[in-house]
């Protein structure tokens, strides 16, 4: 059997572009549901936020984070996490269970980066989403959403680039695991629970009990959310910043060879079925 | 005799299907405890920071946590069809289903438990156990406990298959309307005084969550009464499910078929 030639590289980048356009458009085709996926999200994250004005109004010195910073904190951790939702793991979960990876292991892409242009795809809808969802949040918590200086805007917009290579990471992860269980939806379910907890999206780690806070200090979860939600609103000192955003770094690309790894020895075994 | 022996045949096959798959039995059953640990943890964040919360104690919150995950983990062990049937529309399952002599939303209730329910269930019952030191009810309150769980169960389930009754006019690969009733009944986690006015409404009268979940908790910490916690539950599942299979029926005579 012959195998298809490897694309140039300008080739290579065409395909990744062509491919995340056509997984927005997709996204798009459900512009309904996503909606009301939103609408949905949006409400379950009003019900952390009622907890939490309610924390305060019982004890306004709950934490080192004020009322206001805490509401800050909260709007800024639910736009970045509507933005980073990849669709990576659910789409692919079914692509197996049909026998359509078989199409997936032989793109001339490669397996990761046509994973990795469905993602961008996916991320370039969400920052669509994002826009209404930072406006509305304007209304509520007004300057409270503003980035402390332009240092710390250009800080946190780079630290949710490097978010959604982390995010993408954790998903490529879960993807292999798909490929040996006859549904992924457990491991799926198991994600996003730690990501729940561990990724800041409900409260800001400093307002975690310390033991808590010593485990999410070793998971790559945090710096999919708070990190860039603190660098973003000023609540990192800029001595910090570079070391959160090399932290990143390293958890996203680290995360991505992993999975790379495990999918390569994972392919000595796969078997596709037939749908 | 013979529906109720046919339905649990039914149930009993569709078990055995789900559970051929250990490894993933295993990691449902995983994860479910791992999704209640994070709620847990959120829980242990808020009352490291605060005492109570809206007039309720960690123990009496923790309460309304288990029997919430009680509920959902009956209702996803017995009654979770309702979320396919986005799939059963689309794929022309439904239409084949419709041929058969039984009770259609029974059938499709029935038809698709849940591996991850047992994790949810169990992890509630501990809460509920750990919780009850803490409460001042009497012993023979926890006989009330089955009761309480099996109402709530009927009233998730029937308010998903109100909501689940618009699939048969909004045919398409989607469950998020089921999603946001899932959102909804998440409120039962935490104490109603904490909500606003119209959420107060909504979740004690409209989609009568509360009715299963916070009057009883409130009658188990001592401020409810005794026959509220008793008859309150049961007659606002028997209502929901009144709703549910009026709108089911509904739905089902403006159906047609994708084709497929």
């Amino acid at each position: 059997m012959s195998t298809l030639p490897a694309p140039t590289l300008l080739q290579a980048i065409g395909g990744f572009c062509v491919l995340a356009q056509k997984t927005a458009q997709t996204r798009l085709t459900y512009r309904l549901a996503m909606l009301v996926t939103l609408l949905a999200s949006a409400f379950a994250y009003c019900v952390f936020l009622l907890v939490w004005e309610e924390v305060y109004r019982q004890n306004p010195h709950a934490g080192p984070l004020s009322r206001e910073q805490m509401l800050g904190y909260l709007v800024i951790a639910f736009l970045v996490n509507t933005m980073l939702i990849l669709n990576v793991e659910s789409r692919f979960l079914q692509r197996v269970r049909m026998g359509l990876v078989a199409i997936d292991l032989v793109r001339p892409l490669g397996f990761v980066f046509v994973q990795l242009a469905q993602a961008t795809g996916d991320l370039m809808v969400n920052a669509f989403y994002a826009v209404p969802i930072y406006v509305v949040g304007l209304a509520f918590a007004g300057p409270a959403l503003y980035p402390a200086s332009w240092l710390a805007a250009v800080l946190g917009s780079v630290s949710v680039a490097l978010a959604f290579l982390v995010g993408f990471g954790v998903s490529y992860l879960i993807v292999q695991a798909s490929f040996v269980l006859q549904s992924g939806y457990g491991v799926l379910f198991a994600r996003a629970a730690l990501h729940q907890v561990f990724s800041g999206l409900s409260a800001p780690l400093v307002m975690f009990p310390p033991p808590l806070r010593r485990v999410a200090a070793w998971l790559p979860f945090r710096h999919e959310i708070e990190t860039p939600a603190r660098l973003w609103l000023g609540q990192a000192s800029l001595a910090e910043a570079p070391s959160l955003l090399l932290q990143q770094a390293a958890w996203g690309v680290g995360l991505v060879l992993a999975g790379e790894l495990i999918f390569r020895a994972v392919m000595h075994r796969h078997q596709i079925q037939g749908g | 005799m013979h529906a109720l022996r046919f339905y649990s045949t039914l149930y009993r096959t569709a078990l055995k299907s789900v559970a051929e798959y250990r490894v993933d039995f295993a990691v449902g059953i995983v994860t479910a405890v791992a999704m209640q640990l994070a709620a847990l943890a959120f829980y242990w964040v808020i009352f490291a920071r605060t005492p109570a919360l809206g007039g309720w104690s960690p123990g009496q919150v923790l309460l309304l946590f288990g029997f919430t995950a009680m509920v959902l983990g009956l209702s996803e062990a017995t009654l979770n069809g309702i979320w396919w049937l986005p799939y059963y529309i689309l794929d022309g399952q439904l239409d084949r289903l419709l041929t058969f002599p039984v009770n259609s939303l029974a059938f499709v209730l029935l038809s698709r438990p849940e591996l991850h329910s047992f994790g949810n269930f169990a992890a509630g019952a501990l809460s509920v156990a750990v919780a009850f030191h803490s409460v001042s009810a009497p012993w023979y309150a926890l006989l009330l406990l089955p009761l309480w769980i099996v109402a709530g169960a009927v009233i998730y389930t029937g308010v998903l298959v109100l909501v689940g009754a618009l699939t048969f006019r909004i045919v398409g690969p989607w469950v998020t309307h089921l999603f946001t009733v899932h959102q909804l009944f998440n409120t039962s986690r935490y104490p109603i005084s904490i909500y606003p006015r119209w959420l107060h409404v909504l979740v004690l009268y409209v989609v009568p969550f509360g009715a299963a979940i916070f009057v009883p908790a409130d009658y188990l910490r001592g401020h409810g009464s005794l026959w509220q916690a008793v008859l309150v539950p049961p007659l606002a599942a028997l209502a929901v499910a009144f709703a549910a299979k009026t709108a089911w029926d509904a739905a089902l005579r403006g159906y047609q078929s994708t084709g497929s």
